[in-house]
């Protein structure tokens, strides 16, 4: 208790320190902000581009691929203990929350799932569908990739702005006006990519892990399979026959692989019929830029208008 | 390839023969377990089973130099990695400072975290995971060629040094007294192990290679009465744990490598209990 205490006071001398005379880039920072993972962070970075003493860190960093198997270290604890708020995608992505929350109650969490209406996860393979018996009702998972739909990412960006500009009431206005700039890119994107994906000649797809239902709800396109439900382990012979048997059947034409994980079952599936496979990335890593979203999905869409015209 | 296949869906009128990728798989385990089933008897023989294993481990670090050498295929730098490590520890063991099972321990931990660190400097671990449990559903006709080939290389192998290596490896007096060079030999079979772990450990997986070596011989070693009868037991073993494990495994939609083991392992306590039986009677 002293020792926050103590922090408080020399977070708060700072702060007087601070508002007085112009500083240099170099100082300590006035606030901390840590996002969960690479989607959030690029949010982020958008966000708080320009406002004065705001240091982001991505948590996850290089880690690559999806927070399903994040092992929190002691490191990231560290980072959290001392940050102001902790963005995160929420939806269940960061399955540590509650370790965190437990550990760090004062320390303001930014949801930015708010208001964005989930999906369930694998719900074409019925396992989490177990409704019948009433009790388990609660059993089924949400798929917490929303940032893959351009329209969720919108109001990603939204709520967390508005967030941070609860928690930071002197640059409200910045943080604020940044979320319209980029929004508004956000949303000429989206327009675009509806203008231009409205008349393929197939809207059937199948992808390899579960990034996608947001992303094909949003511009229609219709998820025959799904393979790799679990990203880190290869699907089995009956799965891979299951798949051919339903390309062959359906016609499907394409199957998409994210750049983060092996392409060996598509490979496969490739071999077998007359699908091709193309790469689809669900934005997960990549380059360290404000506009790295933008460029993804712009990527992503010439991928879409060459695998499906 | 087309005549195997056509071959093949002549031969096997069943519903997981259907595909190329099983056929492949099929033809994959025709060739692998033979060859597990003649080295692992070898294995079992000198007491080497933990050395194979680290071995196996080391293609861990092999994946990681490939990776950061920027190459597409990780076979050479895995077999160059594997072989420095098996002389190393061979070389290790003959100076006799330490226990031979705790220098292997040591080489194979090191294996191990070696080839983690140097995977998760690039931060993508997921994308190497499936060396970990093998696909052998994923091999393609030119792997299996090659996979042939190291096949023929091992029984050539076999059928020209078999009594030589044999000699060597069992009793070093006795190959001294007959002008065999143990050293050679001795090394000629580590550098075979070495192959033959190396070039299967992408469809078989770092984590159950071993027991695919050493299971169908210790099976054969329960049952078998002479030398000859022990190495045709393996193998036969070893093909019919392969084969079996991959059908079991397309019905269950199960891994294949895993239930391949899983059957072997199963084959090894019938070979138990029926050793057993037979002692008493």
């Amino acid at each position: 208790m002293l020792k926050k205490l103590l922090a408080l006071l020399l977070s708060i001398s700072l702060l007087l320190g601070a508002s007085g005379c112009a500083r240099p880039a170099k100082e300590a920072p006035r606030l901390r902000v840590v996002a969960s993972f690479y989607p959030i962070y690029i949010m982020g970075l958008n966000i708080t581009d320009g406002v004065p003493g705001v240091e982001l860190s991505n948590m996850a960093g290089r880690q690559t691929g999806c927070l399903h198997d994040f092992q929190i270290q002691t490191d990231d604890m560290k980072n959290l203990e001392s940050a102001d708020a902790f963005l995160i995608n929420g939806a269940g992505m960061e399955s540590f929350l509650d370790k965190v929350v437990d550990e760090l109650p004062d320390l303001m969490v930014i949801d930015s799932s708010t208001g964005i209406p989930l999906l369930e996860s694998g719900a074409e393979e019925g396992h989490h569908h177990s409704h019948e018996d009433g009790e388990h009702s609660h059993d089924h998972e949400d798929n917490p990739h929303l940032w893959v739909s351009v329209d969720n990412c919108i109001q990603q960006v939204k709520n967390l702005s508005e967030g941070l500009a609860e928690l930071d009431p002197a640059y409200a206005d910045a943080y604020r006006q940044n979320a319209d700039e980029y929004v508004g890119k956000l949303t000429a994107l989206r327009d675009k990519m509806h203008e231009e994906l409205s008349d393929l000649s197939t809207r059937d797809i199948i992808t390899f892990h579960e990034a996608f239902p947001y992303f094909a709800d949003e511009f229609d396109l219709h998820i025959a399979a799904v393979i790799n439900r679990e990203p880190e382990s290869e699907p089995s012979a009956r799965e891979l026959a299951g798949i051919i048997r339903l390309v062959r059947q359906t016609g499907v034409r394409a199957l998409f692989v994210e750049p983060q994980y092996s392409r060996t079952a598509a490979d496969i599936v490739q071999a077998e019929t007359n699908a091709k496979v193309y790469i689809l990335d669900p934005a997960v890593s990549g380059e360290e830029d404000k506009d790295a979203y933008l460029n993804i999905m712009e990527q992503n869409l010439q991928t879409l208008l060459e695998a499906l015209k | 390839m087309e005549g195997i296949y056509q071959f093949l869906d002549a031969l096997l009128p069943f519903e997981w023969a259907e595909f190329a990728f099983m056929k492949n798989a099929l033809l994959a385990v025709l060739i692998i377990t033979p060859l597990f089933g003649l080295t692992g008897t070898m294995i079992v023989n000198n007491k080497m089973s933990f050395f194979s294993d680290a071995l196996g481990h080391s293609a861990m670090t092999g994946i990681a130099i490939g990776v950061l050498l920027g190459v597409d295929n990780y076979l050479f730098s895995m077999l160059g990695f594997a072989l420095l490590f098996a002389l190393a520890i061979s070389s290790i063991i003959e100076s006799g400072t330490s226990s031979s099972d705790t220098i292997i321990g040591v080489f194979s931990s090191a294996g191990v975290a070696l080839g983690i660190v140097l995977l998760s400097i690039n931060g993508g671990f997921s994308k190497y995971s499936n060396y970990l449990i093998g696909d052998i559903l994923a091999i393609r006709p030119s792997e299996l060629l090659m996979l042939l080939i190291v096949l023929i290389a091992v029984l050539l192998l076999w059928f020209f040094c078999f009594n030589r290596l044999m000699t060597a490896s069992l009793n070093p007096d006795l190959a001294a007294s007959k002008r065999i060079n143990a050293r050679l030999y001795n090394t000629l079979f580590v550098v075979a192990i070495a192959l033959i772990v190396t070039v299967s450990i992408k469809w078989v997986g770092i984590l159950i290679i071993n027991s695919l070596l050493v299971l169908p011989a210790a099976s054969a070693r329960n049952l078998a009465k002479g030398m000859r009868s022990y190495h045709g037991l393996s193998v036969l073993i070893s093909l019919f744990s392969g084969v079996c494990g991959l059908i079991v495994s397309y019905y269950l939609g199960t891994a294949a490598g895993g239930t391949i083991v899983l059957v072997a392992a199963v084959l090894f306590f019938l070979s138990f209990i029926i050793n057993r039986c037979r002692d008493k009677a």
